[in-house]
């Protein structure tokens, strides 16, 4: 019979493990702290979503469907979007991570950024779809597409960034 | 004993899978009620909005300072280098100021004599509260700010919001210690102005791009690049003659407004607390002195 771990393991063990999600806490805060640089709270890059994206694929059971529903409300009330809309958007973005996780898990990164690509496209699109009907107007497609691009461009240093403290802090976890 | 154990886990499992396909499935169907409840302007949900913006605010206060003490550090490294220049040009430009205030003072003392010859009510005192701006809009479909400042200063839902240099927009929600300013450049913005050579009135309607669209304005006004716009107090929320923005362009019927606000160098801005009595009530624009803490 295995003997129960002592306490203070098992404390640690939650604390690490919940480093995915005040990760992502921390990056939905930072996407709204105003950096002031010309038009830049317009195209600020979607942080939450490359986060969801990568612990939804390297540790699926630290980023739960209920954990993203509740980081997605978070960045709603702080973006001033309707409500609900960032939790659809990343729901998706787990969704689709954790279905498709033999793809990605254990290959090329350039693979994860091209999955990564794909799906922040189709999540681009598709706010910008609900937005217009929510609003019932034609919303400025440009400045989506230059989030998009922004987004995709500096998904490989977070995704680095990411992967450190995977290998160092969430080791074994 | 053993196999007891492997059949309750085999039976676990698919359990567990099914769990969770069934809480992912219930979240996704939350977050679209979530989006059609909001579409109905529940006030539930506005208090949810409020009190977590309000938690939020101080964090978001505390992380925004490092980097407004990094971009004072910039701009202060980039003005160094057009010092004697920048120093020329506002010499310049304080003798024409000069001569303008001249000019102002001599016009501001003939208006307060024929408004005394002509006994005409005064517009009520206007009252700005100051307040950091901890949180701007990140994404593409909103143009918003947060403040740090909220109901218990005396801010109001309505309440105009000026920059240093112009009308910035108006608080479309507050908390106990947190505002959100809903900006003249939001798709669901509308601000009574008017052209302030002709006259003319009309609506400022913002489209999510940097330059509002000015519609609503009678047939016949005259309209050409380079008119002021400024706010006309109509609907009696704001106050009269605040400056907006100039006219950009005028094509095809569209008139594009070139705000005077400097969008990305907000870092404080005056919210103002206007009062017409007997017009608005306390509840909804403005609050008297007492029951902010200016009042003390």
């Amino acid at each position: 019979m295995l003997e129960q771990p002592p306490v203070s393991y098992q404390i640690n063990q939650v604390l690490r493990g919940s480093i995915p999600f005040w990760l992502t806490f921390l990056l939905a805060l930072l996407t709204v702290v105003p950096i002031r640089i010309d038009g830049f709270a317009v195209i600020s890059p979607a942080l939450v979503s490359m986060s969801v994206f990568y612990w939804s694929l390297h540790r699926p059971y630290l980023m739960a469907a209920p954990v993203v529903f509740f980081l997605g409300l978070i960045s709603d009330i702080l973006t001033g979007v309707p409500l609900g809309l960032s939790s659809f958007m990343l729901l998706i973005v787990h969704g689709v991570a954790v279905s498709q996780r033999h793809v990605f898990v254990g290959k090329a990164f350039i693979l994860t950024w091209w999955g990564y690509l794909l799906i922040a496209t189709g999540i681009s699109m598709l706010t910008w779809l609900i937005a217009c009907i929510y609003s019932l107007a034609l919303m400025p497609f440009f400045p989506v597409l230059i989030q998009l691009i922004i987004t995709v461009l500096i998904f490989p240093v977070f995704a680095w960034c990411f992967g450190a403290i995977q290998h160092s802090l969430l080791k074994g976890i | 004993m053993a196999l007891g154990q492997g059949t309750a886990w085999k039976l676990a499992f698919p359990l567990k899978i099914v769990f969770q396909r069934f809480a992912f499935l219930t979240l996704i169907c939350v977050s679209i009620a979530l989006l059609v409840l909001g579409k109905a302007d529940l006030v539930l949900m506005e208090r949810v909005r409020t009190i977590s913006t309000d938690a939020l605010s101080p964090v978001l206060g505390t992380l925004s300072q490092p980097v407004d003490a990094i971009n004072k550090g910039i701009t202060r490294v980039k003005e160094l280098a057009t010092l004697v220049e920048e120093n020329e040009r506002l010499r310049r430009e304080n003798e024409r100021l000069l001569r303008w205030q001249a000019v102002s003072r001599s016009l501001d003392q003939e208006n307060e004599n024929y408004r005394r010859l002509l006994n005409v009510l005064t517009d009520p005192l206007v009252l700005p509260i100051s307040a950091r701006v901890v949180g701007d809009s990140g994404g593409p479909f909103v143009r918003t700010l947060l403040l740090s400042a909220g109901s218990r200063d005396g801010i109001r839902v309505g309440q105009a919001v000026v920059g240093p240099l112009g009308l910035v927009g108006r608080i479309a929600e507050t908390g106990k210690n947190s505002a959100r300013v809903l900006l003249l450049t939001d798709l669901n913005s509308r601000i009574p102005v008017v052209l302030e050579k002709s006259r003319h009135k009309g609506i400022l309607v913002g489209d999510n791009s940097t330059s509002p669209t000015l519609e609503y304005l009678p047939n016949n006004a005259q309209v050409s690049a380079g008119d002021r716009v400024v706010t006309s107090g109509d609907g009696a929320m704001l106050p009269a003659g605040r400056p907006i923005g100039i006219v950009s362009s005028v094509r095809d019927g569209q008139i594009r407004i070139q705000t005077f606000a400097d969008w990305e160098r907000l870092e404080y801005v005056s919210v103002l607390r206007y009062d017409l009595p007997g017009l608005t009530d306390r509840h909804t624009n403005p609050g008297d002195l007492g029951e902010s803490l200016l009042g003390d």
